[in-house]
């Protein structure tokens, strides 16, 4: 099919204070209909190149048409087309949601009877109905966001910007959400950028992934397609004593089945992580409270079988220095070693370690996740806060720029 | 600005922010928003009207029937449009500086992203500003009128009329120094300074409780450089009629210019900081 680019990017780029480069060149096209996915971790540029593609924000050089509309010739003409959710909420929660919705409709200058028969659809599309006449503040948070999203389509927008649409959300309303924003885009034919820093969000809603760091698009692809660059699969060890993991690694670094070898945190993974909380409930029973985060890893793939740990294995638990962040909490590092066929692979892995003295806890097998894609092109995990103190500063310093920035109004 | 040159950023404002145009239907839906949202806080109506009632009941009754009237007007007839004034400036001032709450929660956000301009936008902020604003005065005076303030009269009544076209004018000022602050400031910390350098002396200096003529002369100063000073001689014009020895010596047509001056500074003032708001 040969669809038309509803949006055209070229060489956007905005710098805060002339040194803080937040978007650096950035190009890319999106095709009428598709959900393109910004990939990233918080202060990759992702907001700020929603800002840009808004019209709140003005880039410092480049361009972009948004429905065939120059952004920087024509906001109001893009302003029309677009409907922007925005990562924190923006509603008045002292309107109910029907008010709130009628706003916008005034807003964006809709007559009577358009928007009170819009209003009505969309608030059956997002099933919000029945609480429509209740004030805003009585809402959930999931509710908020669908009603945001309901809002942000009431001008029958081409183009649909959603913000991390499932942040600080449950597992359960973030599906829901998924299904929403699925349904939307596929009734209503809307092109949808969204911005995420859940690889699963974007791997389950995304026809095509963008990876964003530091401002620049590290990769644009479909996930199958980013999935299929890493051939062979991803072995991951978890050793009982972490610091084997430097002993054991130059004995690997020679084997040339061995493509790529990275240090992460032990069940790191999206996935795992939101299958075992839905998994929770039925796990009660055979689950130790007393364990910490790396074992809760659910996944069952391979026949990886969990060691519940001795008092006396408590105590070996890694120093907190030879571990890593994950969501506040700390968790033990493993190798992810990618390796051509994993099954084949593991005894000769296992057999290595044996022959140095090193002693495994678990040893994982799964295909390459987009966790493992977004590792490869970055060198970074996703989560990860801690990376060099340096890329910190660095991103941090980019979120205060473009937090505090004025927007063209 | 981000380094860029400052004719470029001209241009492109003058392109992009300045001339957009006026959007009618932008400026009703925003009016529309302060008046659902001031109906449905009714707990702070009514602590406010409350607080004006002991005004009139603490001062005009009691000190006012105690000490004896002013110039052979009853005291509370002669605070009560000050009091009257004393609400509207609050209510005005404070509706103005709710944006920096609209910043807070967000709702900012949904305005500026929409196809209007933030003209518009204030515009309407500062039309239901007034409104409500002068709302609040209508219940004031009719309170008053209700404690025996004002002798009900034909005159009267056409003066209490001419009295809410008054409240409009000299709240919507208001309200643009309260957009001008709250575009000012980031947080509600500040609430407390306002109130106490900014909202009190103004209603101090507005000659509720005694006149100007005989006062110390840089009390005089003082209060004539108040604007509010010129909103209660209008409003004090209005609802007791032009006796002279109640008025100041500047008459209500300098009172009637100050007042619409101050309106035209302030919105204009307003309008130009908010447009320049960082989210």
């Amino acid at each position: 099919m040969n669809k038309v680019n509803t949006i055209e990017v070229k060489e956007l780029t905005k710098i805060f204070d002339k040194t803080v480069k937040a978007v650096n060149g950035i190009s890319f096209n999106v095709k009428e209909g598709e959900i393109l996915g910004f990939l990233g971790p918080n202060g990759a540029g992702k907001t700020t190149t929603l800002n840009m593609l808004s019209t709140l924000l003005r880039p410092t050089s480049g361009t972009a048409t948004v429905n065939g509309h120059d952004i920087l010739t024509e906001p109001d003409a893009v302003r029309r087309s677009i409907g922007y959710v925005f990562q924190d909420t923006t509603l008045d929660i002292e309107l109910t949601g029907r008010e709130n919705l009628d706003f916008h409709g005034r807003l964006y200058g809709l007559d009577r009877n358009a928007r009170q028969q819009r209003i009505r659809e969309l608030l059956e599309l997002v099933q919000l109905t029945d609480r429509a006449d209740n004030l805003v503040k009585t809402y959930s948070g999931g509710m908020k966001r669908r009603l945001e999203i309901a809002r942000g389509l009431l001008h029958h927008p081409k183009v649909l910007f959603l913000d991390e649409p499932t942040l600080g959300l449950d597992p359960q309303t973030r599906r829901s959400i998924w299904e929403h924003i699925l349904r939307l885009n596929q009734e209503k034919n809307v092109t949808i950028i969204l911005t995420t820093h859940y690889t699963e969000e974007a791997d389950y809603l995304c026809k095509r992934i963008l990876i964003i760091d530091f401002g620049k698009v590290v990769v644009l692809d479909t996930a199958d397609n980013l999935k299929a660059r890493l051939e062979g699969d991803v072995v991951s060890l978890l050793f009982k004593n972490p610091a084997a993991i430097e002993t054991f690694r130059p004995l690997l670094e020679s084997k040339n089945w061995i493509h790529q070898i990275n240090v992460v945190a032990f069940g790191n993974n999206y996935a795992a992580m939101s299958r075992m909380m839905q998994n929770m409930p039925t796990m009660s029973g055979n689950m130790d409270i007393g364990r910490t985060m790396p074992e809760m890893d659910s996944r069952n793939i391979g026949d990886h079988k969990k060691i519940p740990k001795t008092s006396q294995q408590k105590s070996e638990q890694p120093a907190a220095d030879e571990s890593l962040q994950f969501g506040g909490e700390t968790c033990a590092k493993c190798l992810n070693l990618l390796v051509d066929s994993g099954g084949h692979r593991i005894p000769e892995i296992v057999k290595l370690a044996d022959e140095a003295g090193v002693i495994l806890e678990s040893v994982e097998l799964h295909k390459p996740t987009l966790d493992d894609v977004f590792l490869s092109v970055t060198g970074r995990n996703i989560r990860e806060e801690k990376g060099s103190i340096l890329d910190m500063v660095r991103r941090h310093r980019i979120m205060r720029q473009a937090r505090g920035r004025r927007v063209r109004g | 600005m981000d380094g860029e040159s400052e004719v470029e950023v001209t241009e492109w404002k003058v392109k992009h922010e300045m001339v957009q145009p006026l959007s009618g239907q932008a400026i009703y839906v925003v009016l529309l928003r302060e008046l659902k949202r001031y109906w449905r806080a009714k707990a702070r109506v009514i602590s406010s009207v409350a607080q004006s009632i002991f005004f009139l009941v603490i001062f005009g009754l009691g000190l006012g029937d105690f000490m004896g009237g002013i110039g052979g007007t009853r005291y509370l007839s002669y605070i009560a449009p000050g009091v009257i004034g004393m609400g509207l400036l609050f209510g005005s001032v404070f509706s103005g500086v709710s944006i920096i709450f609209d910043r807070q929660f967000g709702f900012m956000k949904e305005m500026l992203v929409a196809p209007v301009s933030r003209t518009s936008i204030i515009v309407g902020k500062i039309l239901g500003g007034a409104t409500t604003a002068t709302i609040q005065g209508i219940i004031l005076m009719t309170i008053a009128g209700v404690m025996g303030a004002f002798t009900i009269s034909f005159t009267f009544l056409g003066g209490a009329f001419t009295a809410v076209g008054v409240m409009l004018l000299i709240t919507a000022g208001f309200v643009g120094l309260g957009v001008a602050i709250g575009s000012t400031l980031n947080d509600f910390h500040a609430f407390q300074l306002l109130s106490t350098f900014v909202m009190w002396p103004m209603f101090m200096l507005s000659g509720v409780f005694f006149p100007i003529d005989g006062q110390p002369l840089p009390l005089q100063v003082a209060m004539s450089c108040d604007p509010m000073f010129y909103g209660v001689e209008l409003l004090r014009w209005c609802l007791l009629g032009s006796g002279s020895e109640l008025l100041g010596s500047f008459g209500w047509l300098i009172s009637l210019a100050v007042v619409a001056g101050f309106d035209v500074v302030m919105v204009g003032v307003g309008t130009y900081l908010f447009s320049r708001t960082q989210i």
